[in-house]
């Protein structure tokens, strides 16, 4: 029985569909069994990310209504064979997905699968809750920035109410990824410390991504940022794969701007 | 010391996170995310639905003074 992680955040383009295809993309790499699955109904994107948009023949809802197995609507990655993919549909709208359905679909991945990763949608709609329903964690998504802040802690809240394993007394898993940390203005006292995000939202932390330019030139090729192993975005992404895979990897601490040997001995003076 | 800092711009990260705290303490005290709350609402509407017609429940948070208070609306079916 694998592992369902839902990957929500409370204000959209935080980068929410980046991080499955990146996290999805570096558990398979870790020798780990993984499907990731876009919940964002209309909205399709991750396909583009994976650079497997034109493989889509059917997606989500079509396996949920018997149109199609979900062996049919399964899509393997070109970059590595663990990693699977079914997309969303483009066309129905958001109303379209059953709690009943989805279960099905969820517990049927599960079994197939060591890790479901399902991509929700922003916001706090019907098509968020669903994700959340049946999900054993939950990766919340936030930048740096007020708005995004304040929209993840809604969300969280709504997890913490409607999440199944709640309403049967446990506990749901919650960890956050600050995504887009630009270490000179953390430095300068211009973007929120990592710390200062975690004493707020009260959550755990499984990783920080630096704004890195690299993740939009591997999106304009549809290869995850991960399989970049020179960019700083892909090397992030792959310590948090490592992290969910069980693996002990140290925090890096990537508020601090490289700047040379220099000044960084003499900040630990300071 | 003091009258340096006094006179010092406070910086930006440090007035965003004074503004989250605040705002983010009052967004939870007036949300009603209870895992139990659709099970109520269910409960409700069948216990009236005993004596009359619902259309729908509208359940909000108050305060009033010191005291919270939930206000339950049952819209009625004519």
């Amino acid at each position: 029985m694998g592992i369902v992680i839902a990957v929500i955040s409370g204000k959209g383009g935080v980068g929410k569909t980046t991080a499955t295809a990146n996290i999805g993309l570096g558990i398979a790499l870790n020798d780990k069994k993984c499907v990731v699955v876009d919940f964002d109904i209309g909205q399709r994107n991750l396909d583009m990310i994976l650079g497997l948009e034109n493989r889509v023949v059917y997606d989500m809802v079509q396996v949920m209504d018997g149109e199609a197995s979900v062996k049919q609507a399964l899509i393997k990655s070109k970059a590595s064979e663990n990693l699977f993919f079914l997309a969303a549909s483009q066309s129905k709208d958001k109303s379209v997905l059953k709690s009943s359905k989805v279960e099905e679909l969820v517990l049927k991945l599960k079994e197939d699968f060591d890790f479901v990763i399902l991509d929700s949608p922003a916001g706090i709609e019907s098509g968020f809750e669903h994700t959340i329903e049946f999900a054993d964690a939950a990766i919340i998504v936030v930048n740096p920035e007020v708005s995004s802040i304040r929209d993840a802690d809604r969300a969280i809240g709504i997890l913490d109410s409607k999440s199944n394993r709640v309403k049967r007394g446990e506990d749901v898993a919650k960890y956050l990824i600050i995504n887009r940390i630009v270490a000179e203005m953390v430095e300068s006292g211009e973007m929120l410390k990592s710390e200062d995000i975690l004493d707020i939202l009260d959550i755990k932390l499984i990783g920080k991504i630096p704004e890195d330019r690299g993740v939009i030139d591997a999106s304009n090729q549809g290869k995850p940022v991960v399989l970049d192993k020179k960019s700083k975005a892909g090397q992030a992404y792959n310590r948090i794969a490592g992290r969910l895979c069980g693996k002990k990897i140290d925090m890096e601490d990537i508020e601090i701007p490289d700047s040379g040997l220099f000044k960084k001995i003499s900040r630990i003076f300071r | 010391m003091f009258i340096f800092n006094f006179f010092k711009k406070k910086k930006s990260a440090d007035i965003a996170k004074d503004r989250l705290t605040i705002a983010i303490m009052s967004d939870r005290k007036n949300s009603i995310n209870y895992p139990f709350m659709d099970e109520m609402k269910e409960e409700i509407i069948n216990v009236v639905k005993k004596y009359m017609g619902v259309k729908g429940i509208e359940i909000k948070k108050d305060f009033d003074g010191d005291f919270e208070a939930l206000s339950i609306d049952v819209l009625l079916d004519k």
